[in-house]
């Protein structure tokens, strides 16, 4: 029987400022882990020791990784829009960096945050498994740079490390600023479009069962080294159905605009065209693209994986269900008058 | 490429070439399948001398292994394949060896074929061109091939061979009677009527004109030939194939083969081919025939008569496949289970038993010349509600009109046609196909078939033309005893069989229909007459085949014998305390035949007995009261009619339903809200809702009140009772990919576990026809030296030793949490008001499949999210709610949900779930 991280260990978490690296280091913190976070603003987590910087800075990647055991990978840019330049500058380089960083102060162990659609070149994934990484065929910056950076740690893996990767899809639930509130608040405007049937099988992660993943795939690491995992609730769902809950529990009505799935990607293309140029012209925009090509691809073919090696190699399943998720949702919303 | 010359007429000659192995074909390319290590080069004197044969030979691999083989087996190929044909059962030779026993296979090249020596031809291939190889110079080959091969005289030796490899393997293990063990071919024929033509297919290339162009000057007869399977051929099969042949120079021994087909008496190899029928007409070794249908060349005639030479040869008849069903199927399964049954530890399968019958077994037709011959004789034994007044003679009994036959009249009709039958040439063994619709008339003709020992053929209308067409074709019946109709459809769609009319035909209207003879001449010509002179057939011979549904693949014949028949007849009377003189009304079609057999009066009701649901409670009624009768069997569809048209019932006829005192439904679950409605109409009855199978009549039964007490206890799937008497069940546990268990388990010992439903009864299938892979799959346990037949249906047994039915194994859902059977899911949600019936269907991969509820919804419901097949957001909760711990991804909406042709109510879940695989994928699809 091989070594687990347990509780003691010290852990790095990068990129804890979003809804899930802070709500691991949170956790870890609790469960009595030593945990120190990385990222650029200030990371409002209590019993965290903070290092600020980036991916970019060497310096402080060295003093973040300072006698650490293992470190947890999440930071990365996150768009559907933007100049690739910066993407491969966060995600692929920034990644790099870390590694070596890492490596050279004696981590023994790498847990990488990663996403199903490095390896997805745009057809349906039916009970998917992991495949490997392809930067070639992964459609748009963001799943082009991470399918490298998973190349470069897998390269680690094989070298000086144990590493595990990890590939949650599609989290939800309350405080998620992104996918949530962005289909709340569409909806809530009417603005909100089903794409055909609505029927295409999607499968999503749950924020609390995300967590629970990731300090399980953490403790086992050392057993589990070298695995690519996709990390979902396992309850497949029509996308259409999965919106309008998520609608409903935000309080808005079922969304009514139905879109043609060829005609959203060519909206698509086109709304990506314009947001780039606008970029060119005017510089990063904080706002994303209501449409975009990878965008209407996730909303119209079916997305859903196998989950028994995950949840064996892990020893976890979810532990809430897509509808107690749901309710969950709602009571939050109801409480606190925001997803956030 | 076309030679230009060779279609002008001038040959060139053809030079010798020696042999070699296929890697020094084209260095660097491999034959997929094909391992070189198989392949040597072996030198035999054959007649002209010593010759170089490439040779596919697994001695010398099981010799560096250090395995003895248990014996060898001889595989030759035809024209225009080479050895590469047999590269499935090589490799699956090779896999078994590594278990249990090993069989080395030897499979030649033969001569100017594939990579062995190649003849010099001065001379276009004709039948008298010397230089071409003959038929007995092929078995002279082989005696001096095998002379140069070491092989172990003491061990078994098995022939295996296809095309002309069949006739030149069989020719040679009829030779070599006392040396060759047993015999196994695949299409192939070993006599050509010379009265009869040649196909059409082979006509073509054999014409002396044409020949040389067809076979040698182009690959015109190659490339047919690889185009005969069911799917096309891989681009690298086809290539393998075509490689010794891809010159014109490598062609001679094609064109050899073809001028030597012996299809005139005067044909220089028709001696030798005379003596290989013949030789094999004496065969009484094992011979398993593997046969593809749909062969444009080698048609279900030829093995005809091969089966009529060797009557106890096993045959599988690959239904979809044909000439080149080697590359079809895995015939290796096939070949080695049989030579183990024969030659190995299945040797002692022997010796399964059944266990016994649940009463006395009587002959067939017993209870008719009994109750003949007793003071019943003037009491009706048939009733027929659907004949038109005046059809039938004369009937004693007034209230039942011209419409029945007493037992004396039955007897005297059976018998009379016996003897006509046997007139006009029936003979015990022979196969009548029975296209009549069930009632009086086809009950003479049934129990007349019965009497003589011919085996009748009841391919029913519920299969649809095509599906008849082809369990026709399988069966392929002597003689064909039909109606109008049924005789027009075979007519047209040549079905075989010489032909008997029902009525007496004029005789233009004969001609048109090509009959030989009618069943109402023939009574009354032998009118009188009884079958003295005929041999009452024994338990073990056969009496009728009748087919499965077809529901999950091409419709089985499944045969039963009149021992087995006799079984089922003693469980009736046994479990449902049949008496004679009892009357049933008969709106089921198997149980209505089997009246004169129990000793009960049946009555045939007015409906359409191919389509059940045209029976009306009305004619329910008017059969009651015609027939005295105290039974109703019909199935789900004929009951949910007699419910909805209750209504207009008399007092009088209400009455006579009231004299009912059973009521079976036989063919599919019956919901209980349609068994307490039918309570109502039959107040005195017990409703009986048995569990069976063509392949096994009757195996569990329940009585509604009984399912109201199962119900209760909120369990998966359908209750069907316990086990009836005689009959005794197994479970097969099904595994995370939901595959059963090779070990069967006792039903009391895995209570609640989903498995296969496995059974042994004495009224069970003899076999399955023509079909000997599926039958020793399915028979394949030997669990208390029983013989057991797999059912299909998955379900599991409770602490109370009741059944429950889930679905079909086909249907099983892989979850991520194990095996479901769609029933688990579908009776909770048909129990929704909102719904009329639904079906769980799995899509994703095998282990980790999503659950997928599609729903019929109740009349006047909608309950789809607008045009979308996807269900409305609270209707879909209300669904996941119904199946409880199974979690349940998308809910679909369907107007209606396929079903089978026959019975109607089988959903076609196999159709369902690829639809929803589609729209669940984001693709636009229209209905399934």
């Amino acid at each position: 029987m091989s070594r687990l991280i347990e509780p003691g260990a010290r852990v790095l978490v990068t990129g804890a400022s979003g809804l899930l690296g802070g709500s691991v280091a949170q956790r870890l913190s609790e469960q009595g882990y030593q945990v120190t976070v990385l990222q650029r603003g200030a990371s409002g987590l209590a019993g965290v020791h903070e290092v600020r910087g980036s991916l970019s800075d060497p310096a402080a990647l060295a003093r973040a990784v300072q006698d650490q055991d293992a470190v947890i990978h999440m930071a990365a840019k996150v768009s559907v829009s933007g100049r690739h330049e910066d993407f491969v500058e966060v995600n692929v380089r920034g990644t790099q960096r870390l590694l070596d960083a890492a490596a050279a102060a004696g981590v023994t162990d790498f847990l990488h945050v990663s996403s199903p659609s490095v390896a997805h070149a745009g057809a349906s994934l039916i009970g998917a498994g992991a495949g490997p990484a392809d930067p070639q065929h992964a459609v748009g910056s963001y799943a082009r740079t991470k399918a490298e950076a998973e190349l470069l740690v897998e390269a680690r893996g094989a070298a000086d490390l144990n590493v595990l990767i990890l590939r949650p899809h599609l989290v939800w639930g309350p405080g998620d600023g992104q996918l949530t509130s962005r289909i709340i608040d569409r909806a809530r405007s009417g603005r909100m479009p089903i794409l055909g049937s609505g029927a295409a099988l999607v499968d999503t992660l749950y924020i609390d069962n995300a967590v629970d993943a990731f300090v399980a795939g953490l403790r086992r690491l050392p057993q589990i080294a070298g695995r690519r995992l996709v990390l979902t609730n396992g309850e497949p769902r029509p996308i259409g159905e999965l919106i309008t809950g998520i609608a409903a529990a935000g309080g808005a009505p079922a969304p009514r605009l139905r879109l043609a799935p060829g005609l959203a990607k060519g909206l698509g293309a086109v709304v990506e065209r314009v947001w780039a140029l606008s970029e060119k012209l005017a510089g990063p925009r904080a706002d994303e693209p209501p449409m975009t090509k990878f965008l209407a691809e996730q909303l119209s073919t079916a997305h859903w994986f196998d989950q028994r090696e995950t949840q064996h190699a892990l020893d976890w399943t979810p532990r809430v269900s897509l509808d107690q998720g749901l309710a969950l949702l709602r009571e939050h919303i109801e409480a606190t008058g925001s997803v956030r | 490429m076309v030679s230009l010359r060779d279609l002008s007429g001038r040959f060139a000659p053809i030079p010798a070439a020696g042999a070699r192995l296929p890697t020094e074909h084209a260095p660097g390319t491999s034959f997929p399948g094909l391992d070189p290590a198989w392949s040597r080069l072996v030198t035999a004197k054959t007649e002209d001398g010593p010759r170089s044969f490439h040779v596919l030979d697994t001695g010398p691999l099981l010799e560096a292994r250090g395995i003895t083989p248990t014996g060898t087996i001889l595989a030759v190929h035809g024209n225009p394949t080479w050895s590469y044909l047999w590269r499935q059962v090589i490799a699956g030779s090779l896999e078994r060896a590594r278990s249990g026993d090993a069989w080395r296979v030897i499979a030649p090249d033969q001569l100017d074929m594939g990579f062995s020596d190649r003849l010099a031809h001065p001379v276009p291939p004709a039948a008298e061109a010397p230089s071409y190889r003959r038929l007995p110079q092929r078995l002279g080959d082989l005696d001096a091939l095998m002379d140069a091969l070491d092989v172990d005289t003491g061990s078994r030796l098995v022939t295996l061979g296809h095309d002309w490899g069949g006739i030149i393997s069989l020719g040679w293990a009829v030779r070599h009677a006392g040396r060759v063990d047993a015999a196994i071919s695949l299409n192939t024929a070993v006599d050509h009527p010379t009265q009869e033509k040649v196909p059409s297919a082979l006509r073509a290339a054999m014409a002396p004109a044409v020949l040389p162009a067809a076979t040698i000057a182009s690959e015109a007869f190659l490339k047919v030939t690889l185009s005969l399977t069911e799917e096309p051929l891989p681009e690298a099969v086809r290539e393998a194939y075509r490689a010794p042949y891809t010159s014109r120079l490598g062609r001679g021994g094609i064109g050899g083969f073809v001028a030597d087909i012996p299809a005139e008496a005067s044909h220089v190899s028709r001696p030798a081919l005379n003596d290989v029928s013949s030789g094999l007409s004496a065969w009484d070794k094992p011979l398993l025939l593997l046969w593809g249908p749909k062969d444009p060349v080698f048609q279900d005639r030829y093995l005809a008569d091969l089966q009529a030479r060797v009557p106890h040869a096993d045959l599988h008849r690959f239904e979809g496949t044909g000439h080149m069903l080697a590359e079809d199927r895995d015939l290796s399964a096939p070949i080695f289970t049989w030579l183990d049954d024969h030659f190995g530890a299945g040797a002692s399968r022997a010796e399964l038993k059944s266990p016994a019958p649940a009463g006395r077994v009587l002959g067939m037709h017993e209870q008719l010349d009994t109750l003949a011959g007793s003071e019943h004789r003037d009491s009706p034994a048939v009733v027929d509600m659907t004949a038109e007044p005046e059809a039938w003679s004369s009937a004693e009994d007034a209230g039942t009109g011209d419409r029945a036959l007493s037992w004396e009249e039955l007897s005297a009709q059976v018998d009379a046609l016996a003897v006509g039958l046997t007139y006009t040439g029936v003979r015990p063994g022979d196969r009548v196909s029975l296209l009549v619709q069930p009632g009086a008339s086809l009950t003479v003709i049934l129990y007349a078939c019965l009497r003589l020992g011919a085996v009748a053929v009841v391919a029913d209308a519920g299969l649809g033309v095509r599906g008849m067409t082809r369990a026709v074709r399988a069966a392929r019946p002597d003689w064909v005893i039909g109606a109008l109709p049924g005789l027009t459809l075979a007519r047209s769609l040549g079905w075989p069989g010489q032909r008997i009319s029902a009525q007496a035909l004029s005789a233009r209207q004969a001609r048109l229909l090509g009959t030989v003879a009618s069943v109402e001449s023939l009574l009354s010509r032998h009118e009188g007459a009884s079958p003295d002179q005929v041999a009452t057939p024994g338990a073990q011979d056969p009496a009728a085949i009748l087919f499965t549904s077809g529901s999950t693949g091409p419709a089985k014949g499944v045969m039963y014998t009149h021992g087995r028949l006799g079984a089922l007849v003693a469980l009736l009377v046994e479990h449902l305390d049949i008496r004679p003189g009892a009357s049933l009304i008969a709106g089921f079609a198997p149980f209505a035949l089997l009246g004169p057999a129990i000793g009960a009066t049946s009555v045939t009701p007015d409906m359409s007995v191919t389509r059940p649901a045209t029976l009306t409670a009305t004619a329910v009624a008017d059969a009651a009261l015609a027939g005295s009768a105290t039974m109703f069997f019909g199935s789900p569809a004929a009951l949910r009619n007699v419910v909805a048209t209750a209504g207009e019932l008399s007092a009088l006829q209400r009455r006579g339903l009231s004299e009912i005192t059973l009521v079976l439904s036989a063919g599919a679950p019956v919901h209980p809200d349609l068994l307490d409605a039918v309570q109502e109409i039959f107040p005195a009855a017990q409703i009986h809702t048995p569990y069976g199978m063509t392949e096994g009549l009757l195996q569990a039964d329940i009585e509604r009140r009984q399912v109201i007490e199962a119900v209760a206890t909120g369990q998966s799937g359908v209750c069907v009772g316990t086990a009836v008497a005689g009959v005794r069940f197994a479970l097969a546990p099904l595994d995370g990919l939901g595959r059963p268990a090779e070990e069967l388990r006792d039903p009391a010992e895995a209570v609640g576990v989903l498995g296969e439903i496995v059974v042994s009864a004495a009224h069970l299938k003899a076999g399955y026809d023509r079909l000997w892979q599926t039958e020793r799959t399915s028979r394949r346990d030997t669990l208390d030296g029983l013989i057991w037949h797999r059912t299909n249906d998955i379900g599991h047994f409770d602490a109370e030793n009741r059944l429950w039915i889930e679905g079909r194994l086909q249907h099983v859902l892989s979850t991520p949490a194990g095996p479901l059977g769609p029933g688990a899911v579908e009776t909770p949600v048909d129990a929704l008001e909102e719904v009329a019936r639904s079906a769980a269907v799995p899509v994703g991969p095998q282990g980790t499949q999503a659950v997928v509820v599609i729903v019929e919804p109740a009349p006047d419901r909608s309950l789809r999210t607008g045009r979308s097949p996807v269900a409305e957001t609270s209707f879909a909760a209300r669904v996941r709610e119904a199946a409880g711990g199974v979690p349940v991804s998308a809910v679909l909406v369907l107007d209606e949900l396929p079903t089978d042709v026959r019975h109607n109510s089988k959903i076609d879940r196999t159709r369902l779930a690829a639809w929803a695989e589609q729209v669940l994928s984001g693709e636009k699809v229209g209905a399934p």
